[in-house]
């Protein structure tokens, strides 16, 4: 039957590009983190040269991405309310704490790593690996809780967010090891043992979000009436080629690819490979929270 | 005495898609212009002479399990003991999660003020016995507000003898924003394929 809307009101974007930033940086924080803690919390000497880069970056990109919700938010000036009345079922509530919490706990553990002092590094590190799995795990259950929106309804959103926090936040550490090595260090020379291990552990991790995103679309096929518009808008609609090409096949079946066949395996396609993995994330951010609010909603 | 709880039934055998509801609003709440606290929707099905114009007047439905209220990260998001959902324009920071949570649509950024508004059922007109503005502009009577506790009000009577649905019952907000004879096609987004 021919059916058209002569008439409607639609809303307006709610969460939009900065929250899609902000997610990134979080997530980029989040990763940097944990890779710092290997060597200095779990023991795993080979990644004792990332140590002191991880946490510079993890304390740096969660002091950038506040900003982005201060941009965001419509009265900044306010923001104080978030620490005054709290609401115990709001994950923005619990974020206020975690985003106060993380990066304090990031310096403290990274003063005690540059001093050299083993034991509160330890400490601290320990203390702040739960931490950084819950400041990018909330902001997994912020979309999760949006009942609303059926691409972001789902428990594998934490999940999901968790995974691809580690995907850019190894695939980062490779770069910035790379390009430290190669123009800052006094030999000039790469550290191929660190950077292909590393890539091993991308590898790994871009498959388990290879695995996360696809039974997260295989579900939204044939779930509800608007799950099935969204994953239609999000495999062949207009967010089709920055899901399909750029997300998954760009950004993680290409490096998968490259770091998995060991023949394609060298200093210069694990460089290229991670600036598809990181560029590849961001657009993941980008389809999760603009594709999830696109589709009007009545 | 029961306690009082809000309630409003849309009899869209009566409405005639005017927007009357749409403009008094407007006026009462001063709303901005682009942005609509209550609006009709209006779709247009069939082919002549087989042909039909549906409408579906949208408002806030003042959930009974509001998930707004859930999410609102400073409490600015509050229910009345009346079940009415009000925003408190001087806590809201204006962080837009209410909207993106919203199964309905039912909240916008103030543009002036940057803070998010809703409606709230003119509830300064209710606490002084008078009836929403939409409710008391409406030409055909098609909008009934009042106490669903008390089965002598015109609203409660008619939820006990009409069959009723609200939109988007699976959310499990429980709106409380009754339609008599809603139709299907204008109670769910247009599918452009």
């Amino acid at each position: 039957m021919d059916i058209s809307v002569f008439y409607n009101v639609f809303s307006q974007e709610s969460f939009g590009a900065l929250i899609a930033i902000y997610f990134y940086l979080t997530g980029l924080s989040a990763g940097s983190f944990v890779l710092s803690t290997l060597a200095y919390v779990f023991g795993m000497e080979r990644f004792k040269p990332i140590g002191k880069i991880g946490v510079i970056l993890a304390a740096f990109f969660l002091v950038m991405a506040p900003l982005a919700l201060l941009f965001h938010v419509g009265q900044p000036f306010k923001a104080w309310h978030l620490f005054v009345h709290l609401n115990a079922t709001s994950p923005i509530t619990w974020g206020s704490f975690l985003l106060t919490l993380y990066p304090i706990n990031c310096v403290i553990y990274g003063w005690f790593m540059f001093k050299g002092n083993k034991k509160m590094t330890r400490i601290f590190g320990t203390i702040g690996v739960p931490l950084a799995v819950f400041v990018h795990g909330y902001t997994g259950f912020i979309l999760a809780l949006g009942k609303a929106r059926a691409l972001w309804n789902t428990a594998l959103m934490p999940f999901l967010f968790l995974v691809s926090a580690m995907v850019s936040g190894i695939a980062l550490m490779i770069l910035i090891s790379i390009v430290k090595d190669r123009f800052f260090s006094k030999e000039k020379t790469i550290n191929r043992d660190l950077v292909f291990s590393l890539g091993n552990l991308l590898a790994a991790m871009i498959l388990i979000d290879l695995f996360l995103v696809l039974s997260d679309v295989l579900v939204l096929l044939v779930s509800h009436s608007e799950a099935q518009d969204v994953a239609r808008l999000i495999l062949q609609g207009k967010f089709g080629i920055l899901f399909i090409g750029v997300e998954n096949v760009m950004g993680k079946i290409i490096p998968a690819l490259i770091l998995l066949i060991p023949r394609l395996r060298n200093l210069t396609t694990v460089t290229i490979s991670s600036v598809l993995v990181v560029v590849g994330i961001f657009f993941m951010r980008y389809v999760v929270v603009l594709g999830g609010e696109f589709l009007p909603l009545l | 005495m029961t306690q009082v709880r809000y309630g409003m039934v849309i009899d869209l055998r009566k409405c005639i898609g005017c927007h009357t509801c749409s403009v008094a609003c407007k006026r009462e709440n001063a709303v901005p212009l682009g942005v609509w606290r209550s609006w009709v929707k209006q779709i247009e099905k069939g082919r002549y002479p087989y042909v039909r114009k549906s409408f579906l007047p949208l408002l806030c439905n003042n959930c009974e399990n509001p998930i707004c209220v859930t999410v609102c990260p400073v409490r600015a998001s509050y229910q009345r003991k009346d079940g009415i959902v009000l925003v408190d324009p001087h806590r809201c920071i204006g962080c837009r999660y209410c909207m993106a949570v919203c199964p309905y649509d039912a909240r916008y950024i103030n543009p002036r003020v940057n803070v998010v508004e809703k409606c709230y059922w003119c509830f300064h007109l209710v606490d002084q016995g008078m009836k929403p503005a939409c409710v008391d502009a409406c030409p055909p009577q098609a909008r009934i507000f009042g106490d669903l506790n008390d089965p002598n009000q015109e609203v409660g009577r008619l939820l006990a003898t009409s069959p009723v649905q609200v939109i988007k019952p699976e959310m499990g907000t429980y709106p409380k924003v009754f339609y008599i004879e809603a139709d299907l096609d204008a109670l769910r987004p247009e599918r452009k394929d």
